[in-house]
This record gives structure tokens, sequence and C-alpha cells, in this order.
């Protein structure tokens, strides 16, 4: 008989997990457990789906469930696992036992509830399946006011997509600028321009106090603002790692509540893996574990954990996040850390800022990029960046993120080379600005500090 | 509470209250682009005494205080280069440490470590 492995979970993680094993090892018996009934859709993809820049819904659907059984993998959809018995390595689902050999655990997040009355009325919209989003989806043009609350980047996304739709839109959040866990303030600014040059109310400082409702129904925000009448609230807090299997089998949990793995995504049982946002993994300018980054690191963290409970060797590295978004037509995007949360941590750093354009500036649809960049003192090792402006932002957020791993400097990144093409690129690269100014400003400064 | 518990409550609190402080300073270093906060308050233990004193530790000697807490990830490779550290040039990512050097099986568990 084959060995057995259950990845419990169909999100990112899970599936890249479930394919990676069974591809590394064809013999090995895969049985994938998930409570809905898709797998291989975008969920990152839906606010833009209700914003209609993705005209249908359909087009997130990377995949369908039987191809994942043409595959070889034993799909159980719609199929909760209720309870784990690491001893006796089996499983319970739908009052079913099942055995296993090894386990993969990709149980994702859950959303943070705000802890205010009124919590349970209906019409409080999360945005995490896509079938209750499709449903979401039909109710919107019939209604005419929303508010969104929370400061994280899906907030930001869904405010946008509904002015897109015609909603009046209020977005509250109790910070002093917008996505002010993520981002400084100079970055905020153009981003809430762009939001409010779409038609959303944005109310920074804002505290939600309750919902109010009529016959079950959600019909106002109460806020330290005042009343604010809605016909839905959408509600993007913190994710919270889903950790109640995990901790009902007594796998170790970490400062940020998620599992704990080690760099081959092992738990702290053996024959246990863990992936997505149910794991926390160190961020590698501090090796603090952190926990909830982005759809690409849960579905990297599912092909690691998959192949190496098929049996090769995999690592996974310390994570130095590249992150990048849109606010209304407006990108922002950044990696590890600004000036906020060096602050905040009471990491040493100089600035480096510049702006450049996008294209050779007489190109049509140049765009200004500005880009800021965080330096360790002295070495001017690069330590994290926000950027800001049209396109390449991403690209260039990517790029950061990896030097940074490799111990890139502001001098390294000042006589970067870089592609000079009107239509794709300017003579003088952004991210090649700010460390010149970088340098210019620390030569002022410090002058026996910079590098000859 | 577990121990496991009381150090998430004690981290969520930690950086809740330095992160609150930080917001402070750099919204004074970029005036009129923020407003009046209203996150909950931090308290005045966090505030007046945790904060300062947080701040007093100079950054290289917190990072080793928060390796020999087992604060930092535990069985992890670090990057090519710690913070502090002068430039050099980049290793190779994975020869740093062979992973089964200890002749433990992959599905082995991290406590084993």
């Amino acid at each position: 008989m084959s060995e057995r492995l259950i990845v419990i979970g169909g999100g990112g993680a899970g599936t890249a997990a479930s394919t990676t094993a069974k591809r590394a090892n064809p013999d090995l018996h895969v049985a994938v457990f998930s409570e809905f009934p898709d797998i291989a859709y975008s969920p990152c993809g839906i606010p833009y789906a209700h914003g209609r820049e993705i005209p249908e819904f359909e087009n997130l659907f990377l995949s369908t469930v039987q191809r994942y059984v043409e595959e070889g993998l034993d799909m159980r959809m719609e199929t909760t696992v209720t309870d784990v018995d690491l001893a006796r390595r089996t499983v319970t689902a739908r009052n079913k036992h099942e055995g296993f050999d090894k386990l993969l655990l990709c149980t994702g997040f859950l959303w943070e509830q705000p802890p205010v009355p009124g919590a349970n009325l209906e019409g409080l919209h999360y945005v995490k399946d896509i079938r209750r989003a499709m449903e979401f989806d039909k109710e919107i043009d019939s209604m005419k006011r929303a508010v969104v609350i929370g400061g994280m980047w899906l907030g930001v996304e869904m405010s946008g997509a509904l002015a897109r739709r015609g909603l009046g839109v209020d977005f509250i959040d109790e910070g002093p600028w917008l996505l002010s866990e993520l981002v400084d303030p100079d970055v905020a600014e153009p981003a809430q321009e762009a939001l409010e040059k779409l038609g959303v109310n944005v109310r920074m400082g804002t505290k939600l106090l309750g919902f109010e409702g009529s016959d079950g129904r959600v019909r106002a925000v109460s806020t330290s603002a005042g009343e604010l009448e809605c016909d839905v609230a959408v509600i993007c807090l913190h994710k919270l790692p889903n950790t109640s299997l995990a901790s009902s089998i007594g796998l170790e949990l970490g400062t940020t509540g998620a599992i704990v793995v080690d760099d081959h995504m092992r738990t702290s049982a053996p024959g246990v893996w863990g992936a997505g946002d149910v794991v926390e993994v160190p961020h590698g300018l501090s090796m603090l574990p952190i926990s909830g980054l982005t759809g690409s690191h849960a579905y990297a963290q599912g092909r690691v954990a998959g192949a190496n409970a098929a049996g090769e060797d995999r690592v996974y590295d310390p994570v130095w996040i590249p992150w990048g978004f849109m606010a209304g037509d407006y990108t922002i995007g950044g990696f590890s850390i600004g000036e906020t949360l060096a602050e905040a941590m009471g990491i040493p750093y100089v600035v480096a800022k510049g702006v450049g354009v996008s294209r050779a500036r007489y190109f049509p649809g140049a765009a200004r990029t500005h880009v800021k960049l965080l330096a360790e003192p002295g070495s001017l090792r690069l330590i994290g960046a926000q950027l800001h402006g049209g396109e390449g932002i991403k690209e260039r957020c990517d790029f950061l993120a990896f030097v940074a791993k490799r111990g890139a400097t502001l001098e390294d990144l000042a006589w970067m080379e870089n592609i000079y093409s009107p239509p794709i690129g300017a003579l003088y690269e952004p991210i090649q600005i700010a460390a010149q100014n970088g340098l210019a400003e620390q030569a002022v400064r410090r002058p026996e500090q910079v590098p000859a | 509470m577990r121990a496991g518990e009381l150090k998430h409550r004690l981290r969520a609190r930690s950086e809740y209250a330095l992160r609150a402080s930080a917001m402070e300073e750099v919204a004074r270093r970029y005036p009129g682009r923020s407003t009046k906060s209203e996150l909950p308050r931090v308290g005045v233990f966090w505030r007046y005494v945790f904060v300062p004193l947080f701040h007093r530790v100079p950054w290289s000697f917190r990072r080793k205080a928060m390796r020999a807490l087992k604060m930092t990830a535990q069985n992890w490779r670090e990057d090519a280069r710690r913070f502090g550290e002068p430039w050099r040039p980049p290793v190779q990512a994975h020869a740093i440490r062979s992973p089964h050097g200890d002749g433990r099986p992959p599905e082995a568990g991290n406590a084993a470590r």
C-alpha cells in the first residue's frame, strides 16, 4: 500500500502542496480536504471582479476539481475535517475516519471580527469565499451606499471597486493616515487622493462604534464621526491564523499565534507540515516570526512543504515581503519595512528618496515614480523601501526585495545598470536616482562613512 | 494561561505600543499628512515605561537579547549576511547548512532538533 498524505485546506498553500507532492512522488496517495466546493481560483482578484475590471467572476477560476482528480489527487470537496488523531494517524470528516502517514495543514486564516454591537447583523460582508462573493456581486447593483471598515489593503481595493460600481463609499479607519500599519504618510497621501478621485469618502481617525440594523439587517454604521447610512458594511480587518485544528493536536504555536514551522515547513509534530496563512515564518531582517502574508508566499510555502512531505529536501528562506496593490488608479508598493515600522522596532536607518519617470519623459504615458529607500547607517545596506506611482512599481519592489536579501547597498543601486528604451524605461532609473540622492546626502552628513 | 499564549499576548501588546509611538513620531515628520488617531490608547506602563526603555537599548543588543529569549525564529537559516555586518558578496543560497547533517529523515518534526 502506498504512503498516504492528507492535505487539509484547498487554498493557495493546499493546492500548491498537494500538486507538488504528487508530482514529486507519484506513488504517494494525496488526499485534499476542503470545506469549500471550488479549488484553484484567485481570491485576490475578487475586488477587481466587483469593480468590473475583470469582466466575469468565472475568469478567476484557474482550474477545476476534475483536473486535479485527473492528476491523481483524491479531492474531498465540501468536506470539513473536524478532528485529527495524531497517535492513531487519522482525521475525522463527515463522521468517518481516514488514515494518513503524513499530514499537511493549510487551514488558512479567519477574518478578525469587530468587537462592537451589531456585529451579527446581516449585510456585514467579509471577502473570502468566491461563491459568497458572486452572490454579493449580484446584490451590488441594488445597493446605494457601502461602508468599508479597516485599514488593510483589501479595504482599499474594495473601496475602489465599489466606487467603480457607482456606490457611495465611506472608508473608515481609526489610524492617523491610510494604511498606517503598513505605509508611511508620504506614501499614503497620494493613495488616499487616488481613492478620493474615484469618489470614496476616506475618513481616517474614525472609530467604529457599532452597527445599526432594522429587521436583522445592517442599515447604518455608528462611528466617532457620526452615523453612516449603508446597505452593506464590508469588513477588512486583520487576518488571524486558523489554528483550531493545530491547537487541538498540540502543535506548537508561536508569538504571532500561528503554527511554528522550521525552514522545511515542518511543525513540532513528526510527519506534520504546515504552510500558508496558518504558519509563521521569519522576517529576513529581524528574524522575528510573522504571519498572514500574501498569496504568493502561501503558494511558495505550499510547494516547499509538499515537496518535503513527498520525500524531497527543500528549504524555504526567511521573507523580505515585496508587496504592492492599487489604490484606485494609483499603485503603491514596497518591501520589508518603511520608516514607521523601523521607528517602531528601533532599527537605525537612513532614508534615500528620489523621483524618476517610468518611460522616457517625452514618451506618451510616462508616469512619475517615487522611490524611498531605507538603508542601514554605515554600511548603507538596503533594509526596506516604499514606492508609489504608475507602471513598474511591482517589478521594482520585487527587484528591491531580492537584492536586499542578497545584501545590496545604496552604493550598488546608485551604480546599477538599467534598461533605457523610451516606451518602457527612462535613461535614469528611479531607484538609481533615489540611491544617488541618498549617497549625496550621506556624503554631506557623514563624509567619512560613505564608501569611496 | 499557557506560556505560548502569554508570549503571543505580550508580543501583541508591545508591538501595538511601539507602533503607536512610532506613528506619532513619523506624523510629526510629515506635518499635514495625518489626522488625529482614534486607535485605542496605549496603557500607561507601555507608553511611559516600556517604549522609552525599549528605545534606549541599542538595536544590536536588543537583537541579541531577542535571540537569547528565543523570540526570533528557531531552526531557520539566516540570510547571507546579518544586520550590522560589513557588506560581503552573497553566498550560495543553500550552502550554509545542510538540514540533514544530523541524519534525521525529512519528515521528522522540528521539535526533534
